[in-house]
């Protein structure tokens, strides 16, 4: 009764040709990691649409978002969502590129209401900003830090520490 | 004499909750006695509050003794290990894991040595695996009996034996895990490819002594507080988490487990030698306080038949791939990998990103109490404040997690 | 007025010097004040849940008569920081120690509260919490066995038994 974890049994292969196939032109680099995870990677403009279908799918929903990671790779940012099918027991991960000089990203709180504090959170430490989150505030660092400290070029001012 | 402390500055969480009272003051809302009309009050718990097990705030938004809305504030423990990664070589990090999840220290170790293990290519020796769920399932049930004790304890201040009698049996666990370790709490024993020490010498067979003598104190336990018609009348259909709010929310753990989701990494995404070991998911049915409480006991007792099985199975063998040679010094080739393992509080993994260089290039956790706490606003409100006490409990927050 | 009815009695502070009323006292409220030690619940990391084991039954703190915890501040005489101090909770450590009544102590438990501990050179983390608020007595350790915080507090306790409501020097300054 209620939710069943690996109800449809798919072969890792067989499921990434699927989402592959749904999302021809959308997800693009679509790559398997043994034992159970699906990359792929997707362009920032496109990204509530197609998180939108993602969750919505039938049969291989993807409806459980595990986690939302900020990278710096120096020249752009990253937005990594880890999705999990709770039907076909598999991960997704989602690789969004996010350009240095504008990082704003649309929000996917809507679709999986835990997203918030993790988008929260890559607003804190790396300053890609989130638009239409319901409440986008520092999570980590107190209020008045200034600064994203997760940034490779981060620099700690000293205002930030009256109590050295 | 004047209170100096009175008038400090609101900060950003208390303004959200006073505008929201604000807004529900003007919309009408508040109780409305007989023409006596009664505001909302904000009342800040925390970080410094003997119920919320740690340095957690919340910021409560009270209508008499019905909690209207509640914003958690984190961040008081926040010791910044995603940056200090970076600073530090992959052998020269291993103790820090151990500090998120402060009460699972074995558990937290394993997520991180499991990624890069993964990432390098190592694989460790069949005994090092052995071993490691061995130590992995006595900090699950050291952990599980810190957080019924406190738990128990938070439903009435220390006033319940129920705690006392937990943490000295946890004091036998710590002394079978400092025998093998070193540390009675942070242990920094995993390595890459093994784990640093070898058991000593009648380990085992203190180990077997322990576990025999620990179902009679499970039932200790249970029959101090199962027939309490108090304690039933507190848990019981208390703090309901649905399914779906175990879907929405990514909860795992016994809270998701204890509405009946069965979702366990050990079956579900199975590592190390658990596919050889025979055990039985504990799952609730109604996903409330008491179903959390009583998950957590079952988990104890599947626990002790995983350590028995695992003792039956101990090859002999080296502890740890190749020899252990300074610099101590290993460098993954390029790539992302995420893996995660079962702690006693959900799924707690690591993606850690390298760039072929000895240090880390960015390591993020998925921590489950950071998870976990996003429901607790939906969880807290339309309950007593005491009720909210004993919903957070039962949730097992450790805030070292949660701020990493 | 009042209760002495115009009477002027002498208070221990007044004496010039160290006498036999003045030790005697001393010995009293001494013995008194580092016997029964009433520490403040402040648990931040992991060093609490060696606190916590510190206070049940293997390594029982009620022998030192230390079993009180109390949550509040304004109940309470020792302050044991157990924990990492950042930036974000060093203004809420200034503000529960101000609350404290004199006489108060701090004790820095741990790595963390001595100096930074495993995490000094993060950008968050105050190292030590002797940058916030006066320590007494520093146990080192990550964390400190429950046998080492006792330690401490022995120590504390030995340093409570030299207060005197006269301070020898005071008196040898003023050249008698």
């Amino acid at each position: 009764m209620g939710i069943e974890i690996g109800s449809v049994r798919l072969s890792l292969d067989d499921l990434a040709a699927r989402v592959a196939q749904e999302f021809a032109g959308e997800l693009t680099d679509v790559s398997i990691q043994e034992p159970d995870t699906i990359v792929a990677r997707l362009e920032c403009s496109k990204l509530h649409p197609v998180a939108r279908r993602l969750h919505d799918l039938a049969e291989i929903a993807y409806d459980s978002l595990n986690w939302i990671a900020a990278v710096d790779y120096r020249t752009h940012f990253e937005s990594v969502y880890h999705l999990y099918s709770y039907a076909t027991n598999t991960y997704l991960e989602v690789h969004v590129e996010v350009p240095r000089a504008k990082a704003v990203v649309e929000t996917v709180c809507d679709i999986w209401p835990a997203a918030d504090w993790h988008e929260r959170e890559a607003w804190d430490m790396m300053g890609i900003r989130y638009e239409g989150h319901p409440d986008l505030r520092r999570i980590l660092l107190k209020d008045d830090w200034i600064g994203h400290p997760l940034r490779k070029d981060y620099v700690d001012l000293a205002e930030n520490h009256p109590n050295v | 004499m004047s209170d100096e402390f009175v008038d400090t500055v609101p900060d950003e969480a208390l303004r959200l909750a006073l505008s929201r009272v604000a807004g529900a003051t003007a919309a009408g809302e508040g109780s409305d006695m007989q023409g006596l009309r009664l505001d909302e009050v904000v009342l800040n718990m925390g970080p410094q509050h003997p119920s919320t097990h740690g340095v957690l705030r919340l910021v409560v938004t009270l209508d008499g003794e019905m909690v209207k809305d509640v914003i958690p504030v984190i961040g008081y423990l926040h010791r910044c290990k995603e940056k200090l990664a970076e600073k530090r070589t992959y052998y020269q990090y291993i103790p820090i894991p151990d500090r998120t999840e402060y009460v699972a220290g074995m558990n937290c170790e394993w997520g991180y040595v499991m990624t890069v293990e993964k990432l390098a290519g190592i694989q460790p020796t069949r005994r090092a695996e052995v071993i490691r769920v061995i130590m992995a399932e006595l900090n699950r049930i050291a952990s599980h009996l810190v957080a019924v004790g406190t738990f128990t304890a938070d439903l009435a201040p220390l006033g319940t034996a129920m705690v006392f009698y937990m943490f000295r049996d946890r004091e036998q666990i710590l002394d079978l895990l400092e025998a093998a370790s070193g540390a009675r709490m942070m242990f920094n024993y995993f390595r890459f490819g093994g784990v640093r020490y070898d058991l000593p010498d009648g380990w085992v067979e203190k180990c077997r002594d322990f576990l025999e003598r620990f179902p009679k104190m499970v039932q200790e336990y249970e029959s101090l507080v199962e027939t309490n018609a108090i304690f039933l009348q507190r848990c019981l259909g208390k703090g309901v988490i649905s399914q779906q709010d175990v879907v929405d929310y990514a909860i795992t753990g016994p809270n998701a487990r204890a509405s009946g989701v069965a979702h366990d990494l050990r079956r579900t995404r199975p590592y190390s030698v658990y596919p050889e070991l025979d055990f039985d998911l504990c799952l609730g049915r109604h996903g409330d306080v008491y179903d959390r409480y009583k998950v957590r006991i079952e988990e104890m007792k599947q626990s002790r038949a995983i350590i028995l099985q695992c003792l039956d199975m101990l090859p002999k063998g080296p502890v740890q791939v190749g020899s252990l040679k300074p610099p101590y010094v290993i460098t993954p080739p390029p790539g992302a990998v995420y893996t995660a393992q079962e702690n006693p509080r959900g799924e707690y993994g690591t993606y850690i990103v390298s760039d072929g260089s000895r240090y880390p290039y960015r390591l993020k956790y998925r921590d489950p109490c950071f998870i976990n706490l996003q429901i607790f606003p939906k969880l807290l409100t339309g309950n007593k404040i005491a009720d909210a006490v004993a919903i957070s409990g039962s949730m097992d927050l450790v805030l070292g997690g949660i701020d990493r | 007025m009042g209760l002495t009815g115009g009477l002027k009695y002498p208070k221990l502070e007044d004496f010039e010097h160290p006498n036999i009323i003045t030790t005697s006292a001393d010995l009293v409220f001494n013995w008194a004040r580092s016997h029964s030690v009433f520490p403040f619940t402040y648990g931040l990391a992991c060093c609490a849940i060696e606190m916590l084991s510190s206070g049940f039954a293997r390594f029982d703190i009620a022998r030192y008569g230390m079993e009180v915890f109390r949550p509040t501040p304004r109940q309470c005489d020792l302050m044991i920081v157990a924990g990492t101090v950042n930036e974000k909770m060093a203004p809420v450590l200034k503000r529960l120690y101000d609350q404290m009544a004199e006489p108060k102590w701090v004790i820095a438990m741990g790595a963390c509260a001595t100096s930074g501990g495993p995490f000094y050179d993060g950008y968050n983390v105050v190292n030590g919490v002797d940058k916030v608020v006066p320590v007494d007595v520093y146990i080192p350790g990550c964390p400190p066995r429950p046998e080492a915080l006792f330690q401490g507090l022995l120590e504390l306790q030995k340093k409570i038994q030299k207060m005197s409501f006269v301070a020898p020097t005071a008196a040898a300054a003023s050249g008698k």
